[in-house]
């Protein structure tokens, strides 16, 4: 059980340390900006637990970032309304996550290999509809999506929150979670048992599709750019979150606070190296080796239960 | 005396798998050593060959007291195991895998190619094994593979060779090439400790038995002094009634009929019929196509033609999800692999196939989900500790059952059971009987699958033979083992 704990722990422990280690650590500021920070992480990594848990991976998920961000900002550069813009940001991302799970699902493709290949189509298809040029003419208002605060709390972290919710409901209390579940933890067994593996796994790829492209228009809000460039490497941080926080890329396993949790240890090494004065580069190390010790744990912890 | 193990014991946290542990083998004998799952023959196997240390007792080697820490220094001194599992890299061919981790090199430190082809190929044409040294492992049959592990393990001259149960996936031919070997094994001096399930192969083999219960050697003596109802008892450690026949229920309506099925290149024209209250036993050769028809009547390979009625109404099973709306279960012959999901708990693996009965207004019912997994624990008797268990923690026999409720929870009336014994120790055999009975009691149909005939025998109320992708006739239930040969095979 305290294993289990572990993350959140640790979490609670970076809390602590951070705050008696730096003034500057727990003003509103800050904390308004560590949220901001990882909230798009965090979006991204709901989307990833749940495909990670179906016995799948996204590796795309940067570039459909990129292509969401883009997609919608040329919306709102072309004069259309704000909504409609970020509508067709999560509807862009929507239909790469479907292209993805179409093709691990009907050409039997391993999704490390689809997901690798589409990685590069979508950021290939990014570079050529921007020319390799952001977006930049973009209405102030979209700028609430990243920037903006209701009652002094920045309102993405209820955009997260909200996101969050949804993505426990549909693991812990439907069908599709529970399938979701079966399929990870022993995809013959679910067909076996009349579950629809395809139509499961295809949900699945097209709802985190859905939380990558709002996730993209969240970074473009707070950028106020389209960028065709922007997420690169953002796979690696929202897979690195779902694994400290207890899943597993055999797939079966994974929780959304987990998730979050391992998030926000991230967000806050980064933001913590900062305020201490760390180097970025020994940043980068560190949040490595984090990840290769939460697994460790987890993976001993495993062993001890048999 | 070869080996001499003496109050061997093991412990895993807080699960005594050991706790006397006692053995000697000769050289040029073969020793069986028996007992029901989780007796403790592997632990007590892998603690000779190396694999596991033991935690207290003494271990004699020709004499002398040796404890091994790894598998290296089990088999320096001619200690080797033929595993259960297959533990080859398919990939590799047959002379690397042989020699794997022991390649021969050239003075240079580079491996030495032709060389190990030669000695494998040596190897192979001086037992006579119909292998090919460059032939790829992943080509073999399941006994090809045997035999690789065999080479492996007889290539460094071994003294002491233990088999963990190596005939559990072989076909019958295939078990006596495997006797064949052992025989020879033995008259060249080599002491052979054998693990087996299967009561009905020991005789052809065996010299000496020992017999493991709760972790504990219960008896040892010469196999010709110990009755086959004596065996049981001892396993079980309590009396089997070995003439058990279970008496027929009335049949009802008629279930399940299939006019005319076909799949190339098997089943071929298969028409069967089968009514609530009755299990229809299905023998025949490997290969002739059994399988393949439950897989067909599944959906897992959907028919190419013909019919299907459950109930009286056609159906069309183009899938698994077809065939479950249907009402027809499959429990396969590899309920590990295809039937549980061990790290999801007991009450997931049970519901998975009906959340909607679990379901209240769209969302899962957690509430609902642990009165209906507690109701099919208290039913099935699953030896369970709540439904919140992880189904991989429990027994074999207990981990079928959870299977059988999942179908159960479904609803399902038609139960194809493929080979429902296999690898199921006998208090866990007679457990599965029982569930089936107990299934076309309240109405349901079942198909059992099966390769030992005395268990058709004893459970079929009318047994039906197939024979190259056909069916070579039907018998009732009281018939013999010679009657139901005669038409498996081809006359």
């Amino acid at each position: 059980m305290l294993q289990r704990l572990l993350p959140f722990l640790t979490l609670v422990a970076l809390f602590v340390g951070l705050a008696v280690a730096s003034p500057h650590f727990l003003t509103g500021t800050n904390l308004s900006s560590v949220v901001r920070q990882t909230a798009v992480i965090n979006i991204m990594a709901l989307g990833m637990t749940m495909i990670i848990i179906c016995g799948g991976i996204d590796l795309s998920v940067g570039s459909i970032l990129a292509m969401g961000g883009l997609l919608g900002a040329m919306a709102m550069e072309k004069g259309w309304p704000v909504g409609v813009g970020v509508l067709i940001g999560v509807l862009t991302g929507m239909l790469c996550g479907w292209v993805n799970g179409f093709l691990t699902t009907r050409l039997r493709i391993n999704p490390f290999i689809v997901t690798l290949g589409t990685l590069g189509i979508v950021r290939g298809l990014a570079l050529i509809i921007s020319n390799g040029l952001p977006v930049h003419q973009l209405p102030k208002s979209f700028a609430y999506l990243g920037e903006g605060t209701v009652l002094r709390v920045p309102f993405v972290l209820f955009v997260l929150i909200a996101c969050a919710v949804i993505v426990h409901v549909i693991l812990e209390h439907t069908k599709l979670g529970r399938y979701a579940f079966a399929i990870g933890s022993n995809q013959e067994a679910a067909l076996y048992a009349g579950v629809n593996i395809g139509l499961v796994t295809v949900a699945i790829y097209t709802l985190g599709g859905m939380l990558t492209g709002l996730a993209g228009m969240i970074e473009a809000s707070r950028l106020m750019t389209g960028q065709p460039t922007a997420g690169q490497g953002y796979e690696l941080q929202a897979i690195a979150a779902v694994v400290i926080g207890g899943g597993s890329l055999r797939g079966g396993e994974g929780t959304v606070v987990g998730t979050l949790v391992g998030a926000l240890i991230m967000g806050l090494l980064a933001n913590g190296s900062d305020l201490l004065g760390i180097s970025p580069y020994l940043q980068q190390a560190i949040i490595g080796a984090v990840i290769i010790l939460a697994v460790a744990i987890d993976e001993l912890r495993k062993r001890r239960l048999g | 005396m070869l080996l001499h193990l003496r109050g061997i014991q093991k412990r895993f946290g807080g699960i005594t798998a050991l706790r006397d542990g006692n053995l000697e083998v000769e050289a040029g004998q073969v020793h069986l050593l028996m007992g029901e799952n989780g007796a403790g023959k592997s632990t007590l196997m892998k603690i000779v060959a190396g694999l596991l240390t033991a935690d207290a007792g003494e271990m004699l080697w020709q004499g002398r007291p040796v404890r091994f820490t790894r598998p290296s220094e089990a088999s320096s001194v001619g200690i080797a195991m033929v595993h259960q599992e297959s533990l080859l890299a398919p990939h590799l061919t047959v002379a690397e895998n042989i020699f794997l981790g022991r390649n021969p090199t050239t003075r240079y430190g580079l491996l030495n190619r032709r060389l190990m082809m030669d000695e494998a190929a040596r190897l192979i044409a001086a037992h006579n094994f119909p292998l090919h040294a460059s032939a790829r492992v992943e080509t073999l049959s399941p006994a090809g593979k045997q035999l690789v592990e065999i080479c492996r393990a007889i290539q460094r001259g071994t003294s002491l060779l233990i088999f963990d149960e190596p005939t559990s996936s072989l076909s019958e031919g295939e078990t006596h090439e495997v006797f064949k070997i052992v025989r020879k094994l033995t008259e060249q001096g080599t002491g052979v400790i054998y693990i087996t399930h299967r009561l009905e192969e020991l005789r052809a083999i065996g010299d000496r038995v020992t017999i493991l219960r709760d972790g504990a050697s219960v008896h040892s003596c010469p196999l010709a002094e110990l009755p086959r109802d004596k065996m049981v008892k001892y396993m079980v450690g309590r009396d089997l009634d070995a003439g058990f026949r279970r008496p027929a229920v009335a049949p009802g309506a008629e279930m399940l009929r299939v006019e005319n099925l076909s799949r190339a290149p098997r089943p071929r024209g298969v028409n069967l019929s089968i009514r609530a209250g009755e299990i229809v036993g299905m023998a025949g050769l490997i290969g002739a196509g059994r399988t393949e028809l439950c897989r067909a009547l599944f959906g897992l390979d959907p028919i190419e033609s013909g019919r299907i009625f459950v109930e009286g109404k056609e159906v069309r099973i183009r899938s698994p999800r077809d065939a479950v709306a249907a009402g027809i279960a499959l429990i396969p012959e590899d309920r590990q692999r295809a039937g549980l999901a061990r790290a999801l708990p007991i009450a997931d693996n049970m519901t998975i196939a009906n959340l909607s009965l679990v379901s209240r207004f769209g969302l899962l019912s957690a509430e609902a989900e642990r009165a209906v997994a507690a109701d099919q624990i208290a039913k099935l008797r699953i030896k369970a500790d709540s439904p919140e268990q992880l189904a991989g923690r429990l027994s074999g026999g207990n981990q079928q059952k959870v299977v059988i409720s999942k179908w159960l929870v479904r609803g399902a009336r038609v139960f194809l059971f493929d080979e429902p014994t296999r690898g199921i120790d006998v208090g866990a055999k007679a457990e599965v009987f029982e569930t089936m009975d107990e299934l076309v009691r309240n109405g349901a149909a079942v198909l059992m699958v099966s390769s030992e005939l005395p268990e058709l025998l004893q459970v079929a109320d009318r047994i039906v033979v197939m024979r190259e992708g056909s069916i070579s006739g039907e018998l009732p239930g009281r018939t013999t083992q010679e009657e139901i040969m005669h038409l498996a095979t081809r006359h």
